[in-house]
């Protein structure tokens, strides 16, 4: 913790350095103060045009960056601890309580009246998996879904007269209470 | 190097010492004199676990039947402890049963965590603690605290760099058996009565 902090301390020290030996070189340090914070006109915009238009940007090179410091807008003072709770702290910022919770009728977990039940919905997706699992197995490979409507049929059932043309997947297991024909 | 073997040697203190509280609590009769046995070295980073292991003299027939306390907390989450105030704010003065339910369904990564927390606490309660119904409990206190961050280096441009903190907090309950207090309602005529009576109180001291 302590070399990092030392590292990174001797660095900005370094890099403050570079950047006023540099203004003093290029010749526009004109003692600004938040000089790291400066985001006016760069110094490549002005050597561009000092070749072209010397004589007239001459006066202005050093207004023009006091202008641009003047327009950027900036925090005049601190905001105190006090100002900025009342602005955190607000009614508005504050997580709302919801009233729409109440216990789903067949599992008995919490569910919100307008979403399905998530263990429900959990084990539905679980046996479903299974089942695809089985229909994939004896498609045996992509794009082999043949075009007739699938029946799932557990443990002791027979398709009935319907399901006559359609095609059969079985599961080896007692029909779930929540899956009916 | 020199501060990673002072984090070793503080580790190795602190686990001596820390057994010598459960040796000297097992053996003395009221551990409230003997917790004020520590050193120097802050170790308050267990201060608020400490509390559960606080034993009252045993109660008088005629008083009222003082309600189990549970204490408990989790450590160095890594979540911001300003977003995780949020959610201790809205838990607060609630049944155990209704915290969890809304946390259930808050979308907020420090909502999970928090309920897991509130959970252990509740089972704590229950095989610890002598509570007898577990819905039969409310949040007391419930607070978040900063943990201890990491620092990192943020790339800015033009070679500028700034130190970047990865946050972490610490989050803190206490749930009281019972039925939760209901908060006191004060209406706008309410306080505007007690501001007027506060300015006509008003008198001058060491007068004659």
């Amino acid at each position: 913790m302590m070399n990092l902090s030392a590292l990174v301390h001797s660095l900005r020290c370094s890099l403050l350095r570079i950047e006023s030996r540099l203004l003093q070189i290029s010749g526009l340090d004109s003692q600004l103060a938040p000089a790291l914070a400066v985001n006016g006109p760069s110094l490549l915009p002005q050597i561009e045009q000092d070749p072209q238009q010397d004589e007239e940007h001459d006066p202005e090179q050093t207004p023009g960056l006091l202008d641009s410091i003047l327009w950027m807008a900036a925090p005049k003072k601190r905001r105190t601890i006090e100002v900025n709770r009342t602005r955190r702290r607000a009614e508005r910022k504050l997580i709302k309580v919801k009233t729409n919770i109440e216990p789903c009728p067949e599992c008995g977990h919490l569910k919100q009246k307008h979403i399905l039940c998530g263990f429900c919905y959990a084990k539905i997706c679980k046996e479903t998996g299974l089942i695809r699992q089985q229909i994939k197995q004896m498609e045996g490979g992509p794009l082999r879904a043949p075009p007739v409507e699938t029946v799932i049929l557990y443990e002791g059932e027979t398709p009935s007269e319907q399901d006559g043309g359609k095609r059969i997947v079985e599961r080896p297991r007692k029909r779930p209470a929540w899956f009916r024909n | 190097m020199a501060v990673a073997m002072s984090g070793l040697g503080v580790a190795f203190i602190r686990n001596i010492v820390g057994s010598l509280h459960l040796r000297l609590q097992v053996l003395g009769g009221a551990s409230q004199q003997l917790s004020c046995l520590h050193t120097s070295i802050s170790l308050d980073a267990k201060h608020w676990e400490r509390n559960n292991r606080k034993v009252y003299p045993p109660q008088l027939p005629e008083e009222p039947r003082r309600p189990a306390e549970v204490y408990h907390s989790r450590r160095q989450i890594k979540y911001s402890k300003d977003k995780m105030w949020y959610l201790a704010k809205m838990v607060r003065g609630m049944s155990i049963d209704e915290a969890i339910a809304q946390l259930e369904f808050n979308d907020k990564k420090g909502a999970k965590i928090m309920r897991e927390v509130l959970l252990e606490a509740q089972e704590m309660a229950v095989k610890n603690h002598n509570v007898e119904y577990k819905s039969n409990l409310y949040v007391a206190e419930s607070f978040s605290g900063k943990g201890q961050y990491l620092k990192r280096i943020r790339y800015h441009g033009r070679g500028m760099f700034g130190i970047m903190d990865k946050v972490y907090c610490h989050y803190f309950v206490k749930l009281v058996e019972g039925v939760p207090p209901k908060p006191e309602e004060r209406t706008g005529f309410d306080q505007a009565k007690e501001y007027v009576q506060g300015l006509k109180n008003r008198t001058i001291i060491h007068s004659l």
